[in-house]
C-alpha cells in the first residue's frame, strides 16, 4: 500500500446502506477512488478489511444498538477525521423520528419483554450523539456529484466550504414553477440542497429528505401552508421523517434568529 | 455598443498568476508570514501596487480569498502577507511550504491617500491582525520619511505572544523619527518590557496633537474601533482624515461577484480604505 | 433607424436562414402558464404568446453553473466553453433593458470576459409584448427599447414591423432581403401607433419609481423591514429569477486522481444566509431583513446613481415567484405608505397577536 495515500475507512451502522452503495455506483470513478486513497475498510466491497489507524472515516447510518456505540467510539479513536456520511449519520434519519417515550412504547409493542442476547437496542440517534463529528455530508442517499466533490476535496485536505442552500436554489436553476404557489405543500425552502431538486422537477413536492437547511424559516413556511389549508402537525410529522432528532434544534434556531 | 469602453487591463481579470512562496514562518499561534514572488519575472515587475491594496490568493484544490498586502511598494519585488488561519483557503495555505506554488492576482481596491498625507502628521493605530494592512503604509512612510511630519504608531495586542512582527516593531522603537508605542492587554509572560493595558491608554503619550494637520489610520478587530475612534474624535481630527480599512467576503476582487457590496458601493472597488465619514454616512460599514 | 416589414408567414423561413450557424434560443411553452427560453430545433415549438419566462435570458449569457478555469499549480487556463454563436429570438423590452444594464455592470472598471464574450457572440431579436397584471415596466420606463437589440419585431396581426437596431441586425436582413418590404404604408404606421396607445393603457399596476431612492434612504430603519425579514424564506428565488441579479460564488472543484481543478462559477443570492459570511465565522448580514435591505437597495436605489437607470426593469418575475409576496411591487407600495394585502403583512399580524 502506498504510504502517501490517505487511509480511509467506510463504515455502515443502521440504515439502508444506500449511501455506501452510492460509492459503488460511481462506476466511472471507482478506479480513481481506489487509486487516490488507501481504502482500509469497506465491508460492502472488500473482504480484507483492516481496523487500524485512519486518516478519514466515513460513517453511514444511525446508532441503534449498544454494540454500535462501542464500534463508533472505536472508529473515533482510530480516525483523525470522522465524517457523518448521509442523512442517518447526520441527523438520525427515519429511524430516529420518535421521541424517547414513543420509542420505548413501540419497542415494547414489537419485542415485548424478550431479553436480547447479542446486543441491546437503544433509541436511534445520529452519530454526534456519541462522538465528536468533524464533517457532515447529508443526503438520502448522498448525491453522486456531491460525494465526489466532497471526497476529492477531503483528500486534498480542504473540505468544501460550508455554504448552506435550500432546494429552491437548484429548483429555480431547473426552471420549475414554484409548487408552493400552486398550493402544493413543498418542503423545498426548509430542506438542504444537493438532490438536484429531483422531486419538483417532476411536479412532486419536496419531502425534505436532505434534512433541514441552516438559515431556513420554518415559521413563515408553516404559516403559509396553514393559510393554504394544510394541517401543520401533519407537515411537522412529514418533516420529522428526515429531520430526525435535530428537528427541535432546527425550530430553536429560528427562534434565536428572529430576535 | 458605440466604440470601446475604457477598461482596465488585464484581459481576464479573474486569471491568477502562478506565484512561489519564497519564505514562510509563524508569527503567532494562528498567524503566519508569507513572502511571495510571481513566477513570471515580467508579470512580477508589472505587479504595481500601493499601500492599502489587497490581492487574491488561490490555493489549488481549496479556493481563493482576499488578503491585504503587508509589504511596501517602496521595496519592490517580493510581496508580503500576514495571514491568519481562519477558513478553508488559509488552512490550505498553512499546510504549504517554501517553494510551493500558489495563484495570485491583483492588486485590487483603493489605497491610502499618501499624496494627500504628504507633509502631515500621521498617527497609526493597529490592533491584532490590523497590523497586516497598516504595516504596508508604515514602512512606506518610513522609506519616505522626509515627506511626512510626525509619524506615530500605537500598536496593541492581547498578549505578548500574540503581537504580530514583535521583533520588527521592537527594532522600530530604536528609530528616533518614529514615535512607537507598544502595549498588550495582559502580560502572561512576565517579561514584557513595554506598556500593559488597552491601546486607548497610549494616546496620552502622544503629547499635543495638531488635529487639522493629522491623518489617523486605524485597523483592528471590530471591538477595537469603537473605543479607538472615541479617542481620536476627542482629539478633533477631521472625520475625513480618519482612515480605516475593512474586511468583507469577496469572490472576485473586481466588483462583479457582489459579496462585498455595502449599500451601493463595493468594498473591493471603492474600499477597502474608508474614511470615518464614509463609515457614519453609509449604514452598514461597521 | 431603419424599419422594414416582414410577412408573418415568412418568419420561420427567415429564422431558418439566420440560425444555420448559431443556436437559436426562443420561448417555449412547457405547461399552461410556464414558458422558458430553450434552444430551438423545431420552429413550431416557438411560442411567442407569452408574458415572461421563468428564468430571464441572463441564463443564456452566463449559465447558472460554468467553469471559469481549468487549473493546475503552474497554469490557469480560461474555459470559454459556454460561449458559442447564439441568437435569442422573442425577447421582450424589459429583458433587453436588463441586458443593457448587465452590459454596463460587467464592463464597469473591469471587464468580465465570460459575460462579454458570450454577449458579443449573441444576437438579440426582440419581440413586442402585451402586459399582464404584474408588468411594471411602464413605471420603470423599460416598456420600450431604443438600444440593446439587433432586430426588434412588433406584431401587427399579419405582419411584423422590424426595427433594425445594429449593423449586425442589418446583415441578417441582407441574408434574404427579398423577404422584407421597405415601404411602410400610412396604414401600417397608424396600426403601430394605435397598438402602442392601447398597450400603454393596458398596464394594471404602477409604482412611483422616482420616489424610491429617497424612500429607501428615509425608511431604512422602518419596521417594514422586520416584517419582511420575518416572512422571507431565504430561498434565493427572487435573485435567481431577477434579470439584473448578477452575484455569484466561485468554487474550486478538484478532479479526482489528478493534480488539477475546475474553477467553477455559480449564481449566488444575497438573500441566502451565508452570503456575507467571512472566514472565521463572522457574518455581516445574519438577519434576513438586513439581506433584504441589500437586495432592495440595489433594485430600487443604487444602480440609478451608478448606471443612470434602476436595476429593476419591471418584468414582474419576483411578483409571480416569491411565495410570501416579497417583491418589488409590494415593497415599493409599502415604502410609499400604502397598505398592501400580502402574506408578510398577515404573518406580521399573526406574530403580534
Amino acid at each position: 500500500m502506498n504510504k502517501d495515500k490517505l487511509k480511509i475507512g467506510i463504515y455502515e451502522l443502521t440504515g439502508c446502506a444506500g449511501c455506501a452503495l452510492l460509492i459503488t455506483d460511481c462506476e466511472m470513478e471507482l478506479i480513481d477512488i481506489f487509486n487516490a486513497a488507501d481504502i482500509q475498510s469497506f465491508l460492502m466491497v472488500k473482504s480484507d478489511n483492516i481496523d487500524g489507524e485512519l486518516d478519514i472515516a466515513l460513517v453511514e447510518g444511525s446508532v441503534t444498538t449498544e454494540k454500535e456505540i462501542e464500534e463508533l467510539k472505536d472508529i473515533r479513536e482510530r480516525a483523525k477525521v470522522v465524517v457523518a456520511f448521509g442523512l442517518c449519520a447526520s441527523v438520525g434519519g427515519i429511524q430516529a423520528r420518535f421521541g424517547n417515550k414513543e420509542w420505548k412504547e413501540n419497542y415494547k409493542k414489537i419485542y415485548g419483554d424478550i431479553e436480547m442476547t447479542h446486543t441491546r437496542a437503544v433509541q436511534s440517534k445520529p452519530i454526534d450523539a456519541y462522538i465528536d463529528v468533524d464533517l457532515y455530508l447529508p443526503g438520502c442517499p448522498v448525491g453522486k456529484e456531491q460525494f465526489l466533490h466532497f471526497f476529492t476535496r477531503v483528500l486534498k485536505g480542504s473540505p468544501p466550504e460550508k455554504y448552506p442552500r435550500p432546494v429552491c436554489v437548484t429548483c429555480k436553476y431547473n426552471e420549475n414553477d414554484c409548487l408552493l404557489n400552486k398550493g402544493i405543500p413543498c418542503l423545498g425552502p426548509l430542506t438542504a440542497d444537493g438532490c438536484g431538486s429531483i422531486c419538483p422537477n417532476y411536479n412532486l413536492p419536496c419531502t425534505g429528505c436532505w434534512g433541514p437547511v441552516e438559515g431556513a424559516n420554518p415559521y413563515s413556511e408553516f404559516f403559509l401552508l396553514k393559510e393554504k389549508g394544510f394541517d401543520i402537525e401533519a407537515i411537522k410529522k412529514l418533516m420529522s421523517n428526515y429531520a430526525g432528532t435535530k428537528l427541535a434544534e432546527f425550530f430553536e434556531q429560528f427562534r434565536k434568529e428572529s430576535k | 455598443m458605440n466604440g470601446e469602453n475604457k477598461i482596465k487591463a488585464p484581459l481576464n481579470p479573474f486569471q491568477p498568476e502562478p506565484a512561489r512562496i519564497v519564505r514562510t514562518y509563524p508569527l503567532t499561534d494562528d498567524v503566519k508570514f508569507f513572502q511571495i514572488r510571481i513566477v513570471d519575472m515580467n508579470k512580477a515587475l508589472s505587479f504595481q501596487y500601493q499601500t492599502g491594496q489587497f490581492a487574491m490568493i488561490s490555493v489549488l484544490g481549496a479556493g481563493e480569498a482576499p488578503f491585504s498586502i503587508s509589504s511596501t511598494p517602496s521595496r519592490p519585488g517580493l510581496l508580503e502577507f500576514c495571514i491568519r488561519k481562519a477558513g478553508t483557503v488559509t488552512n490550505a495555505l498553512f499546510q504549504m511550504k517554501e517553494n510551493d506554488l500558489i495563484g495570485l492576482r491583483g492588486p485590487y481596491g483603493n489605497t491610502f491617500p499618501v499624496k494627500k498625507m504628504k507633509g502631515k502628521d500621521i498617527m497609526i493605530v493597529m490592533g491584532g491582525l490590523g497590523a497586516a494592512p497598516l504595516r504596508s503604509v508604515l514602512l512606506y512612510l518610513l522609506d519616505n520619511r522626509d515627506q511626512f511630519g510626525r509619524v506615530m504608531l500605537l500598536h496593541g495586542a492581547k498578549r505578548p505572544t500574540e503581537m504580530l512582527l514583535r521583533e520588527e516593531f521592537f527594532s522600530l522603537k530604536e528609530r528616533e523619527d518614529l514615535e512607537c508605542y507598544l502595549t498588550v492587554d495582559e502580560d502572561d509572560t512576565g517579561e514584557w518590557p513595554e506598556d500593559v493595558g488597552l491601546v486607548t491608554q497610549l494616546f496620552k503619550k502622544l503629547g499635543t496633537i495638531n488635529p487639522e494637520n493629522t491623518f489617523s489610520l486605524v485597523c483592528g478587530p471590530p471591538i477595537m474601533y469603537k473605543f479607538v475612534l472615541e479617542e481620536i474624535l476627542k482629539l478633533d481630527i477631521p472625520k475625513d482624515q480618519i482612515l480605516m480599512t475593512l474586511e468583507r467576503r469577496m469572490k472576485c476582487g473586481v466588483g462583479k461577484c457582489g459579496h462585498c457590496a455595502i449599500d451601493y458601493i463595493y468594498t473591493c472597488l471603492d474600499g477597502p480604505v474608508f474614511t470615518y465619514w464614509d463609515v457614519i454616512h453609509m449604514r452598514e460599514l461597521i | 433607424m431603419k424599419i422594414v416589414k416582414l410577412k408573418k408567414s415568412n418568419l420561420f423561413l427567415f429564422l431558418e436562414i439566420i440560425s444555420k450557424e448559431a443556436d437559436l434560443w426562443a420561448p417555449v411553452k412547457k405547461s399552461p402558464d410556464k414558458h422558458i427560453f430553450e434552444v430551438i430545433e423545431d420552429f413550431s415549438k416557438i411560442n411567442l404568446d407569452y408574458t415572461r419566462t421563468i428564468l430571464p435570458p441572463k441564463k443564456i449569457m452566463l449559465p447558472a453553473n460554468f467553469n471559469m478555469f481549468r487549473a493546475s499549480s503552474t497554469e490557469y487556463t480560461p474555459d470559454f466553453s459556454h460561449v458559442n454563436k447564439k441568437i435569442i429570438f422573442g425577447i421582450h423590452p424589459c429583458d433587453i433593458h436588463a441586458l443593457v444594464t448587465m452590459d454596463k455592470f460587467y464592463s464597469h472598471e473591469y471587464n468580465d470576459p465570460y459575460y462579454q464574450r458570450a454577449r458579443d457572440n449573441t444576437l438579440i431579436l426582440g419581440h413586442s409584448c402585451w402586459p399582464d397584471e404584474y408588468c411594471l415596466c411602464k413605471s420603470t420606463h423599460t416598456h420600450v427599447v431604443e438600444e440593446g437589440y439587433d432586430l426588434f419585431f412588433t406584431d401587427l396581426e399579419d405582419t411584423y414591423v422590424v426595427w433594425i437596431g445594429s449593423s449586425r441586425g442589418d446583415d441578417l436582413i441582407r441574408l434574404k432581403p427579398e423577404l422584407f418590404d421597405e415601404d411602410l404604408t400610412d396604414k401600417d404606421i397608424q396600426k403601430f401607433s394605435k397598438r402602442r396607445e392601447e398597450r400603454d393603457k393596458a398596464f394594471a399596476k404602477d409604482i412611483n419609481f422616482e420616489a424610491m431612492p429617497d424612500l429607501m434612504e428615509l425608511k431604512y430603519q422602518s419596521p417594514l423591514w422586520d416584517k419582511l425579514g420575518e416572512a422571507c424564506l431565504a430561498c434565493g428565488s427572487c435573485s435567481n429569477v431577477c434579470p439584473t441579479c448578477n452575484c455569484y460564488n466561485v468554487e474550486d472543484k478538484p478532479i479526482l486522481g489528478k493534480n488539477c481543478s475546475n474553477i467553477s462559477r455559480c449564481w449566488d443570492s444575497c438573500t441566502l444566509e451565508n452570503y456575507s459570511g467571512v472566514a472565521g465565522g463572522e457574518n455581516f448580514r445574519e438577519k434576513r431583513s438586513d439581506r433584504l435591505k441589500l437586495f432592495y437597495t440595489h433594485k430600487l436605489q443604487s444602480y440609478i446613481s451608478k448606471y443612470g437607470k434602476p436595476a429593476c426593469v419591471g418584468c414582474g418575475r419576483c411578483i409571480v415567484t416569491c411565495p410570501v409576496d416579497i417583491n418589488v411591487y409590494t415593497v415599493s407600495k409599502s415604502l410609499d405608505g400604502e397598505e398592501v394585502d400580502t402574506f408578510w403583512n398577515r404573518l406580521s399580524k399573526e406574530v403580534t397577536k
